[in-house]
């Protein structure tokens, strides 16, 4: 079984490793690819990136995708216009408005974290349907279990254990990620497994969502960078 | 007085066991004794699944199967609370003041397999 682990972060967006640092570790720890995620400053970071992770891809021997989380919904627009020149759009939740726009939107592979820093879960039926629609993944994020604590840890885990079975009953696809900043926050995928076990997966579904769900956006990508796509659902025949 | 022996409970009646093989990966191969990853794995262990959570899992730690030079232990637990006991080990990002991952190498049921598959390791 292939593994991958879709949302690190390096020291080109709020991580503190090198991309080489977090590579070599992911490649120790069994993965068959990472992407890499960050924000878009300037067009220039698209092809910038790209080289980089390019050329470690080859000298480190594992599978490296370049991926733009948004922060807000003018960020979110301004990256599905330049959807072909990066792999994974990711966007980061916990603004409610965003959560939404997030599983609206087709181009969009992951929504991370919709409970992040809110009191709330971030996430009902309505947008789990509209998830499932649009074959948007829900993240279940590690970082925000292993950076707590005590009751914060607990309520964290309620509410991500309540996401998951709202995915679970709307067939909406499930992602689990390190969310690491750091390559000591990158964890087996055994660990990812079984965290997902506990936070409400069955085995076979947690491991589909460290194996499965990122082949599916994979092939996504590679059918986006062939020249016949247009845009979602649309694309030349013939 | 010599106490007497406890009979031997039947194999079907047995708690059934999972070894797991595990390595540390250290900051500088830092060397840790089996004390202090005992003390890190209970303490984790007993905050995040509590002593309730704890006592279901039979989780302990082999003393003769832990190798200092490579950092290879094995963890024994019984076979319905692997995945709580897998989850708790990712959930130690410390020991001491060295940071440290845990690489699961392999869960089996039997002490000989999983033994021969980390002397490969080793």
């Amino acid at each position: 079984m292939n593994f991958y682990d879709f949302h690190v972060h390096s020291e080109f967006s709020e991580g503190e490793s090198s991309i080489e640092e977090i590579a070599k570790r992911a490649k120790l720890l069994g993965y068959k690819g990472i992407c890499f995620t960050t924000y878009l400053d300037n067009k220039n970071k698209i092809k910038k990136t790209k080289e980089i992770t390019s050329k470690l891809s080859k000298k480190i021997g594992i599978e490296i995708f370049t991926g733009f989380q948004a922060r807000n919904t003018s960020e979110l627009d301004r990256l599905i216009k330049l959807r072909r020149e990066y792999d994974v759009l990711l966007v980061k939740g916990s603004d409610l408005l965003l959560n939404r726009k997030a599983v609206q939107t087709k181009e969009v592979d992951i929504l991370t974290h919709p409970e992040y820093n809110r009191k709330d879960s971030g996430f009902n039926h309505v947008m789990a349907e509209l998830a499932a629609e649009n074959n948007v993944a829900i993240e279940v994020n590690f970082r925000e279990v292993l950076n707590s604590s005590k009751n914060t840890r607990a309520n964290i885990m309620h509410k991500i254990k309540n996401n998951v079975e709202l995915c679970k009953k709307y067939r909406a696809p499930v992602i689990i990620c390190s969310g690491a900043v750091t390559h000591w926050q990158l964890r087996d995928p055994k660990v990812l497994i079984s965290m997902g076990c506990l936070l409400g997966l069955e085995l076979n579904e947690a491991k589909k969502s460290v194996s499965e769900t990122p082949e599916n956006i994979i092939k996504m990508i590679k059918e986006r960078q062939n020249r016949k796509w247009i845009r979602p659902g649309v694309k030349v025949i013939g | 007085m010599k106490q007497k022996k406890l009979k031997i409970v039947k194999p079907t009646l047995r708690e059934k066991e999972r070894y797991m093989a595990f390595q540390i990966i250290s900051e500088e191969d830092e060397e840790f004794t089996y004390s202090d990853l005992e003390s890190a794995i209970w303490n984790t262990m007993l905050d995040f699944l509590g002593e309730e959570g704890m006592s279901k899992t039979s989780v302990w730690l082999l003393k003769d199967c832990w190798d200092q030079k490579n950092q290879i232990g094995i963890l024994k637990c019984n076979n319905k609370s692997v995945q709580e006991v897998v989850a708790s080990l990712g959930l130690i990002d410390r020991l001491g003041d060295n940071r440290i991952t845990f690489k699961i190498l392999k869960i089996s049921g039997t002490i000989k397999s999983i033994k021969s598959s980390t002397s490969k390791n080793g």
